[in-house]
């Protein structure tokens, strides 16, 4: 206590402010609507009622989706650690030929995601798929139905998922020391030596949080294994979602998230066991450039520039087939083929006439603009004191920043709607439902987890003896904050904003809870115009959507962080 | 360091504008979302206090609906308008439209909500979301399709049908019913099973089968013959897939037979360049019915009973017929129907469903389903 009286003491009022801020926060959003909804859903009727666990352990398919489902993490931990790393080294580290235009090519998954990617793999591998008419025709006995199962669902996922590896890893591979790398040459190391031994310490922290993420996004898989996975290989997010949407059987949705989270939290708790342990940062404090290192052996370069080609190929092509899709119809995409006569521009016509006015579009940039950056601000803070303080109040601090975790984004909504629909006294007695601030901080609450957790690894390799030296030539925290420590997290915790910020763009689950009638979001015009019962040539307005989307994503990255990382 | 202040400006620039937005339509919604029952009477407009005890005059209206897309959404503003109303559309997929009125209940935001099912209505009525309101022209729909208790009355019929390719089975080999699917060797793998149970159109299906066998002493309502009849519909069914449209696999013969809702036919047809065949079982077949009806708590609700009043009459409804294709509730509206589709429905005849007993049950069986029945 006294430790903590005298931090306390330390601190200037401004940083209390701060401090109180976050902690209304966090009692007023994210704890209060989630254990309000967990409430309303296990005391049903004001008694406790452990039904739903009986349910879910006498059901043999709730038990094998959630078998595949880790079993699914667990692979991809292993597949996107492994790609994401030789994906940074060509882009990064190796000096290929027509490295930048390989990096764009890795940088697709960053653009589209969910349903639509993998249709675009289906387009590929699928029944009628490119690939699999190539290989039928090789082989007479080829099944063309192959691609599906575990193995289909971890191949899309795996070289879908590696997107924060080429934003995140890429920027700590250029923290790299160049004279350790020159160095360990001359001193005989080998590549792969020097890759081992020096590189890959340098990739550890950033490796560390992004396998925590990958872990989740594993668990959460939705899309790929419903398109893919088949009888054989079903997941239990597909199932949350169902239940999370009926009333009586919320609580089986709940708990099943609730399994999820903690089993991440788990996962969490070690890893940070092992960030402590090893202190990873790189030792040398003038650091020079890395330039991007020749591969001596010819034929290892040979294989690698196949390899770097190779790659490009499988992320590049989906992605060109949706585009080349998205000017044909229902019929052409459906059975994947390609007839000049099919191409046309109604669809584009269709989708920008029907919306005579792009209020859609406004509403949903500043949203998703609003939100990002209140949800990059708010965990910078968060950040700051975790790195600053550590004791049982930070821990905590953390731990709540992760609740989102622990819930379906459904049931998070409505949380939000069942707690803020009446005066409530942590709010000052306002009424939120109704307004349109209950989707701005759904958007902010739902991001929270992800933002920590990468804003936090790179506060985490600071060098701290920058902040110590310019205390000691007597700048202000605030001051040391703003010159010192933001420029130097500044390109991931950029990098954070374009992706939650494209994230929000097309939302739907979230957003048709809360958003306010005079300000409809994209996400909700792409639903409706794309609904089953919709009577457009829905498979191709999709498609054009994605394009759309695309573009706004492309150009996103581009200004928050392509022009920036170029200079 | 000045790309990121512009950028950083820009943001700013950006939650400003957001900012001020939001407190225009704090002020401009205070009226309909908060008034009396908070204490932030202080942004409660002043303007549109006196609006409301003129009885001529129309408020504006927040209209929830899952029917808006394809046009139909503008069509009805437009025509609103001309009708002297100011209306705002929340479209969402029906489910989560329900589940949003649900959760708002304590504090309504919509004054109006048509276009949902019967078993999403019951939904609704059962917690108490709805106000009874008989329309005038509620005599002038189908006998059976309003609510017997006079809280929502019907507008467009939908049905939802087997359909099949027309190259793969004939009128005769056809299925009859959707019981021959499981029960007919020779449909076996050849038809798609309704395990999408997030969506409207499976549930219904299954809820059309289940309510053939109600056991009051079995399992959640239904006898074990009834139970055994889905685990077949599931075992010998192909699995639908997120994402895939029904019909291109009914059009490329991959899965030839399936459910096909009526509305969508003929757009279906022009897309894939194929006609399905379509039967329509001796019991019936399920007919969905879009209806509407006034939220509970709404604070304008002469306006909202007006504009249900005008949008469901014989002239609105046939002229939205006309126009979308649709099949009317309205026996007046009917005649205005397109000739196919009158032609469709002369061969239909309703399945007889208890929607508030579905309605109360459906949750369950789906869950049961989810976990005990699907593989």
């Amino acid at each position: 206590m006294r430790t903590i009286r005298n931090q306390l003491a330390s601190v200037n009022p401004i940083a209390l402010i701060f401090y109180g801020l976050i902690v209304w926060f966090i009692v007023a959003f994210l704890i209060y609507p989630n254990v309000n909804i967990y409430y309303e859903i296990f005391f049903k009727d004001g008694k406790f009622s452990l039904d739903a666990a009986e349910k879910l352990l006498s059901s043999e398919r709730a038990m094998r989706s959630l078998y595949n489902s880790f079993i699914l993490a667990v692979s991809l931990v292993f597949t996107v650690n492994i790609i994401g790393v030789v994906l940074v080294l060509i882009s990064e580290y190796f000096d290929i030929k027509g490295a930048k235009i390989l990096r764009l090519g890795y940088f697709t998954t960053l653009i589209y995601s969910g349903v639509v990617l993998v249709s675009g793999y289906k387009f590929v591998y699928g029944e009628n798929g490119f690939m699999t008419k190539l290989l039928a025709g090789l082989f007479p006995s080829f099944d063309p139905t192959w691609f599906h199962g575990y193995w289909a669902v971890l191949f899309v996922m795996t070289f879908a998922c590696t997107s924060n590896h080429v934003l995140f890893l890429s920027n700590a591979i250029r923290k790299i020391d160049f004279q350790t790398v020159e160095a360990a040459r001359n001193m005989g190391a080998s590549t792969f030596y020097i890759l081992w031994r020096v590189v890959l310490p340098v990739l550890k922290p950033t490796m560390f949080a992004l396998t925590i993420l990958i872990f989740l996004t594993g668990l959460a898989a939705t899309s790929a294994p419903l398109i893919l996975g088949g009888k054989e290989f079903q997941t239990i997010t597909p199932m949350i979602l169902t239940f999370s949407k009926s009333v009586s059987s919320r609580d089986l949705a709940a708990l099943l998230a609730l399994v999820l989270g903690l089993a991440t939290l788990v996962l969490l708790t070690i890893m940070v066991r092992f960030e402590r342990k090893g202190n990873f940062m790189s030792v040398s404090k003038v650091k020079s450039e890395l330039v991007k290192q020749k591969i001596n052996n010819k034929l290892g370069n040979i294989a690698a520039h196949i390899l770097a080609y190779f790659l490009f190929l499988i992320y590049i092509i989906p992605v060109v087939l949706i585009i080349i899709f998205s000017f044909t119809d229902a019929h052409s995409i459906s059975t994947a083929t390609l007839d000049f006569s099919s191409f046309t521009l109604n669809n584009y016509l269709f989708v920008f006439s029907t919306m005579s006015a792009f209020k859609p579009y406004l509403v949903s940039i500043a949203y998703a603009a609003a939100a990002s950056v209140a949800v990059v601000a708010l965990t910078l803070v968060a950040s700051r004191i975790l790195h600053k303080f550590k004791n049982k109040w930070t821990l905590a601090l953390e731990y709540a920043l992760l609740i989102p975790w622990m819930l379906p984004s459904t049931l998070i909504a409505i949380g939000l709607i069942v707690t803020f629909n009446m005066p409530r006294l942590v709010i000052g007695n306002a009424v939120l439902v109704g307004t349109v601030w209950m989707l701005f901080l759904a958007y902010v609450i739902v991001h929270i987890p992800f933002t920590l957790r990468m804003v936090k690894a790179s506060f985490f390799s600071l060098d701290s003896n920058l902040e110590d030296a310019a205390k000691n030539l007597g700048a202000k925290p605030f001051y040391t904050f703003m010159k010192v420590l933001l420029p130097i997290i500044l390109p991931s915790t950029l990098a954070v904003l374009a992706l939650n910020f494209n994230s929000i763009l097309a939302d739907y689950d979230l957003t048709v809870f809360l958003y306010h009638p005079l300000y409809q979001p994209l996400g909700i015009v792409i639903k409706n115009s794309t609904d089953a019962q919709a009577l457009a040539d829905t498979k191709a307005v999709t498609l054009v959507y994605s394009v759309v989307l695309m573009i706004m994503s492309g150009l996103t990255l581009y200004f928050v962080y392509g022009r920036k990382s170029r200079s | 360091m000045n790309m990121k202040k512009s950028v950083i400006s820009a943001l700013i620039l950006i939650l400003c504008l957001v900012v001020t937005a939001c407190g225009n339509s704090n002020g401009g919604n205070a009226g309909q979302s908060t008034a009396g029952s908070n204490g932030s009477g202080a942004t409660d407009q002043a303007t549109s206090e006196p609006k409301a005890t003129e009885p001529v005059k129309n408020e504006k209206l927040i209209v929830y609906t899952n029917a808006n897309s394809d046009g139909r959404g503008e069509w009805l503003i437009e025509k609103a308008k001309s009708a002297g109303f100011e209306i705002e559309l929340v479209g969402a997929g029906g489910a989560d439209l329900t589940n949003r009125l649900i959760a708002e209940k304590n504090n309504p935001i919509a004054d109006v909500v048509f276009g949902l099912n019967n078993m999403l209505y019951e939904n609704l009525k059962k917690e108490e979301v709805l106000i009874q309101y008989t329309p005038k022209w509620a005599g002038e729909v189908e006998a059976g399709l309003n609510d017997p208790e006079g809280y929502y009355h019907g507008l467009v019929k939908q049905a939802i049908l087997i359909g099949y390719n027309p190259d793969t089975f004939t009128v005769e080999t056809a299925p009859k019913d959707w019981t021959d699917l499981y029960k007919n060797e020779a449909f076996k793998g050849k038809y798609e099973a309704p395990t999408l149970l997030g969506q409207n159109t499976p549930r219904l299906i299954v809820a059309g089968i289940l309510t053939r066998h109600l056991d009051p002493n079995g399992d959640l309502g239904v006898s074990e013959e009834g139970w055994n009849e889905i685990k077949q519909l599931y075992d010998n069914g192909v699995g639908a897939v997120e994402g895939e449209d029904f019909y291109a696999n009914l059009a490329s013969g991959k899965t030839p037979i399936g459910p096909v809702v009526s509305g969508t036919l003929g757009k279906k047809e022009e897309q894939y360049k194929v006609k399905a065949g379509i039967v329509s079982p001796e019991i019936g077949v399920p007919m969905i019915v879009e209806h509407a009806a006034i939220i509970k708590g709404t604070k304008k609700q002469e306006t909202a009973e007006r504009f249900v009043e005008w949008m469901g009459t014989a002239e609105v409804q046939g002229e939205f017929a006309a126009q979308f294709n649709a099949m009317p509730a309205n026996t007046k509206a009917a005649e205005q129907a397109n000739e196919a589709v009158k032609q469709l429905y002369s061969t239909l005849k309703a399945q007889a469903l208890d929607w508030g007993l579905i309605a109360n049950n459906i949750d369950q069986w789906v869950e049961k389903i989810e976990l005990q029945i699907m593989q």
